[in-house]
């Protein structure tokens, strides 16, 4: 059992939702998305809660193609089963659906939720990467006003984020585009049911031979997902070669800081960053000669 | 916070006062005495307690029993019984696909959960179907070929023809084994 009582609340609208929330804005309140990482911090006492408000009935479960807009809008409370078995998220965010393919397992997945976890803030979140990127942006909503901000700016450390008292993250908004191609890749002691060692994803634009654009984000390697800003640099306007993709993997792994503990050292983290940055640039390259994308890397199997 | 909730298990309806941090895994175990459903790891990472909700595998363990309100739950209890087991179940048997048995009800759950959504998986699918249940005994090779037989053998349920394993095989339940 859970240690501690609370008072439990779902609202049946986001602006229901959104007015509990400002009302409780000063006590101790937590929304509750797929609890599958909420809940065990409850059990273990490590969050303290009086008021939890379940957001399943607010209609956050949306995952909206929008080509007038070149966005697609992916609610918070899309499931990670509901986002990688959906068939235009495999089709044209196919990054996004690797990494919804490798959250947990069946059960994780059918009950955790991308914006849950981007909002659990910990540093080997497989939701993020992807997300870095493809250059979404974040929907945070309080009573009476939203904000749109980068995703590079939602985390602040481990487990915080920019998100205040009474706000919440509603949507995600992804750009779409045709000429940038994008693969995620993760690394973990067993293919399901765990933290990622290191989690990585790249995306590239190309003008002919010509790398005209490059994205690389990481997980699991600092204190928060990140943006691996030199390597991206490094790719910037150069001409393909044999060896580019490891020499900005090389640099990308001078940009982490990864730490020690019991999934692995920060020599195997680095070393491991080196190669799946280089694999997920040659799977991104490689979806810029395809139209039709597979979705790689299926789930774990045991 | 007390709270009321109704919600059906195995089909028969249960309305019941709840706390609102009571787990749905505690709720079924100790208020409904269903005990077929079993605590592992408690933090979602075995699949001990997987039960399915409207059709759908989740960890009772992370499922707030409050949040079950309406829902139609599936534990191990509603997939057969000793005299009338369900495909699954038998194939476990005659697989020898159960060594502790206490991973047995979340995996047999989500099999089912598996077949029912894909009738005719492959072994990587079936893999990735189970991934999230944990066998510590390590029977998985077992436990694959147990839900392939029962996946044939519902498959041929569902075309109407009565399923009888071949004389001698695995299957075969005829001649007290004397045929093997």
């Amino acid at each position: 059992m859970l240690l501690n009582t609370f008072e439990y609340l779902k609202p049946t609208s986001l602006g229901e939702a959104l007015s509990v929330l400002d009302e409780l804005k000063e006590k101790k309140t937590q929304v509750l998305a797929g609890g599958t990482d909420l809940i065990p911090w409850l059990r273990g006492r490590v969050k303290d809660v009086d008021y939890l408000i379940d957001l399943a009935d607010t209609g956050l479960d949306h995952i909206l193609f929008d080509d007038d807009q070149g966005q697609a809008r992916i609610g918070a409370m899309v499931t990670f089963t509901a986002l990688c078995e959906h068939p235009e998220v495999r089709r044209r965010l196919p990054s996004v659906a690797e990494a919804a393919l490798q959250v947990g397992a069946v059960q994780t997945r059918n009950q955790a939720t991308i914006g849950g976890n981007l909002c659990s803030a910990v540093p080997s979140l497989d939701g993020a990467p992807s997300l870095l990127v493809l250059g979404a942006t974040l929907r945070l909503q309080t009573q009476g006003s939203e904000r749109l901000i980068p995703i590079e700016q939602f985390f602040l450390g481990p487990r915080r984020t920019v998100l205040q008292p009474g706000e919440v993250l509603t949507e995600i908004v992804v750009p779409l585009r045709e000429d940038f191609t994008a693969s995620f890749l993760r690394m973990g002691r067993r293919k399901a049911l765990t933290l990622s060692i290191v989690n990585v994803a790249a995306g590239l634009a190309m003008d002919g031979q010509q790398v005209s654009q490059a994205r690389i984000a990481l997980g699991a390697v600092a204190p928060t997902p990140i943006r691996a800003y030199k390597a991206e640099q490094l790719l910037q306007g150069r001409k393909m070669a044999p060896e580019l993709f490891a020499e900005a993997a090389a640099v990308a792994a001078t940009e982490i800081s990864p730490i020690s503990d019991l999934r692995a050292s920060a020599d195997y983290r680095r070393k491991i960053s080196v190669v799946l940055v280089r694999r997920a640039l040659e799977i991104a390259l490689a979806r810029q000669k395809k139209t039709q994308t597979e979705v790689r890397a299926a789930g774990g199997g045991v | 916070m007390r709270k009321n909730i109704s919600l059906k298990v195995n089909g028969q309806q249960y309305s019941l006062e709840v706390d609102a941090k009571d787990l749905l895994l505690h709720v079924i175990r100790e208020r409904i005495g269903l005990t077929g459903t079993k605590e592992g790891c408690g933090t979602g990472e075995c699949g001990a307690c997987t039960v399915l909700i409207d059709g759908i595998p989740i960890n009772s363990c992370l499922y707030l029993a409050v949040k079950a309100e309406g829902k139609e739950v599936l534990t191990i209890e509603g997939l057969g019984a000793a005299a009338n087991l369900h495909p699954l179940q038998q194939a476990f048997i005659d697989n020898a696909a159960v060594q502790c048995g206490y991973c047995a009800p979340g995996m047999l759950l989500s099999a089912k959960a598996l077949l029912d959504k894909n009738p005719d998986p492959s072994e990587r699918e079936i893999r990735e179907g189970i991934a999230g249940n944990i066998c510590r005994c390590t029977g998985y090779v077992k436990i694959v070929k147990a839900v392939q037989q029962a996946a044939a053998e519902l498959q041929q349920l569902e075309r109407g023809v009565p399923s009888e394993p071949a004389f001698g095989s695995p299957g075969c339940r005829e001649h007290e084994g004397s045929c093997r």
